[in-house]
């Protein structure tokens, strides 16, 4: 891997210089605890130290809402909507959310490739950035702490500057396109590299492997917490909705008062929803708010085989976006009680 | 294409229902064949689809009701009012009673007044079109997949998750505001969220009895919030869904 680094004093000039290789996006502070990504004209603005989106990085590829196909009814024909997608910069993605995106990468660019994401996907320059976890972080449990792929710069904090891991050809490019930038790395930054990753390992809340906790889950389904959690459940979807990785989503065709055209509309839903599990004939596979509660937690543990990991990345989105204060991480540590490794 | 029939009608209520119908265009495939409000020529009669909008609060109302659910092959309760009671629907018996009096005094008035009720306490009613009053995209779709011979899909998911995918703040675990989002059926696109002002379930709590008046009144009582105050919120839009009452005494047993 190639490594460079770039100081404080060039971050600004970085910022604006990664503008010419499309929109940029990146956090903002958008109320008083809450972050999002947007788009970003003034760099001063961008939150470094910002931990979660309301809005995971998901959106950029799946949006909330877009539209599938133009649909003329008189001709019963349809056309898909294909629009070119213009390059964009992501910046200040943490190791969770890029693995979180080449999960979805395992679902949407399988056998069968959704264009739309494709599209999307190939249009998007990936900036990573270190980060020291807080309360409700647990990637080092999922083992998704640390990226080898999926991102063109990685951006590694030292005192005076920037560790850069160069990731991919595009991440090759801009180092090449500006080298003003850049400076070679010397061995009190590998120092400084290796203490703050000894730092961050040292600020998680639980240590362990975490491996086997789908097996526990699928052990202790009929255990009583899981009554007792999904009674405290508004099912308002909040989990599901900041969730790096889940992905799914309903299809609606909404027809024009005319009955002549009508469009096909694709939006996120969510597993907590009750019309989720429904299906032709009214039959609905998870017809309590405790089938649904239960689901997301064996979907997000389930097994990720492309990448060995779990549909889970640690994030802790889930807990802290939950207004009735469930624990995602608590409760698998409290299933998991009696393991001491 | 056949044209559909429609009647649109207005029992107790603002009538901002009918308004907010009246004020979309509707296309050439529509035929109106009874809209009270917006002409006094025609009568009730065969329609393919009524709207019905306003809670059953008089002995007048209900008449005028069943004669409707005859004459229409679908009935489509449009508005809180007429799919939930509406806000009139928040007083019950004895303090019924007293609001009654206070309102109308000793004098001989010539209708049956009565507690405000969802209209399906008095008809089937098949579909459910939320809102207070409705938005003109769902009163669009219902009207559109009706003309096509097809059928509206209802919504039963929160206003939360049209809060997330548009990217608000949450205000209620931000601010510890009573929002009653995570209750209330989605559709409005999260408003008043968007203006920072927590939802006060005007669309009406979810159907199907998923509605957790518990779970929430249970956050909303962690946040420090009394169960009179909780009551008092709830109640506005969600006073006639089934046991809500029992749902918020039983956080506070």
């Amino acid at each position: 891997m190639r490594y460079v680094k770039i100081y404080n004093e060039k971050m600004q000039e970085f910022l604006e210089r990664l503008k010419n290789y499309g929109k940029l996006y990146a956090p903002v502070k958008i109320s008083d605890k809450f972050y999002d990504r947007k788009e970003i004209d003034d760099v001063k603005k961008i939150s470094f130290d910002c931990l979660r989106t309301i809005m995971p990085a998901k959106k950029f590829f799946i949006p909330p809402y877009e539209e599938l196909f133009e649909i003329d009814i008189e001709n019963a024909d349809y056309k898909e909507k294909i629009e070119e997608t213009e390059p964009f910069v992501l910046f200040g993605l943490h190791a969770c959310e890029i693995v979180a995106l080449r999960i979805l990468d395992g679902v949407y660019l399988d056998e069968f490739p959704d264009i739309y994401y494709a599209n999307r996907r190939k249009a998007g320059i990936i900036i990573g950035l270190s980060c020291l976890p807080d309360e409700y972080c647990f990637c080092n449990l999922t083992r998704t702490d640390f990226v080898d792929i999926g991102f063109e710069l990685f951006l590694h904090e030292l005192p005076d500057g920037y560790l850069i891991r160069v990731g991919s050809p595009k991440g090759h490019k801009i180092v090449d396109e500006n080298p003003d930038l850049f400076s070679e790395v010397k061995k009190e930054d590998i120092d400084a590299f290796k203490m703050f990753e000894e730092k961050r390992q040292k600020l998680f809340k639980y240590y362990g492997s975490f491996d086997n906790i789908r097996y526990i889950l699928e052990l202790t389904m009929k255990d009583k917490i899981w009554d007792e959690e999904a009674e405290k459940c508004l099912g308002c979807g909040n989990c599901t909705m900041t969730c790096p990785t889940c992905r799914c989503y309903d299809v609606q065709d909404i027809p024009d008062i005319d009955g002549k055209h009508a469009k096909r509309i694709r939006f996120w839903d969510s597993c907590q929803f009750r019309s989720h599990g429904l299906v032709a004939g009214g039959h609905n596979f998870r017809p309590t708010k405790k089938d649904r509660f239960l689901n997301r937690y064996i979907c997000k543990n389930a097994y990720f085989y492309p990448l060995g990991t779990s549909y889970c990345v640690g994030c802790g989105n889930c807990t802290y976006f939950c207004p009735a204060n469930i624990n995602f991480l608590e409760n698998l540590i409290e299933i998991r009680r009696g393991i001491n490794a | 294409m056949k044209k559909l029939k429609i009647g649109v009608h207005g029992l107790t209520s603002c009538y901002g229902c009918q308004l907010k119908m009246a004020s979309l265009k509707l296309a050439e495939n529509i035929e109106i064949v009874y809209w009270n409000m917006l002409s006094s020529k025609g009568e009730i009669g065969k329609v393919d689809v009524a709207f019905v909008e306003g809670s059953v609060s008089t002995g007048e109302d209900e008449e005028e009701l069943k004669k409707i659910r005859e004459n229409a092959d679908i009935l489509v309760a449009m508005g809180t009012c007429a799919t939930h009671g509406g806000v009139q629907g928040v007083i019950f018996g004895e303090d019924y009673k007293k609001c009654f009096k206070e309102i109308y005094g000793d004098n001989n008035i010539e209708f049956d007044g009565r507690i405000g009720e969802p209209i399906k306490k008095y008809v089937k009613v098949d579909y459910n079109l939320p809102g207070c009053p409705p938005e003109e995209d769902e009163i669009l779709y219902y009207l559109a997949t009706f003309a096509l011979g097809s059928y509206p899909e209802e919504k039963d998911y929160p206003v939360c998750a049209e809060c997330r995918r548009n990217g608000y703040p949450c205000i209620l675990i931000e601010k510890n505001k009573p929002c009653l989002g995570p209750l209330t059926v989605a559709g409005c696109k999260a408003r008043c969220l968007k203006y920072g002002i927590e939802c006060t379930g005007c669309r009406g709590p979810l159907p199907h009895n998923i509605a957790w008046f518990d779970s929430l009144a249970r956050t909303f009582k962690e946040r420090g919030m009394s169960k009179e105050f909780i009551k008092s919120k709830m109640e506005i839009f969600g006073k006639q869904y089934e046991n809500m009452e029992e749902l918020i005494n039983k956080v506070f047993e």
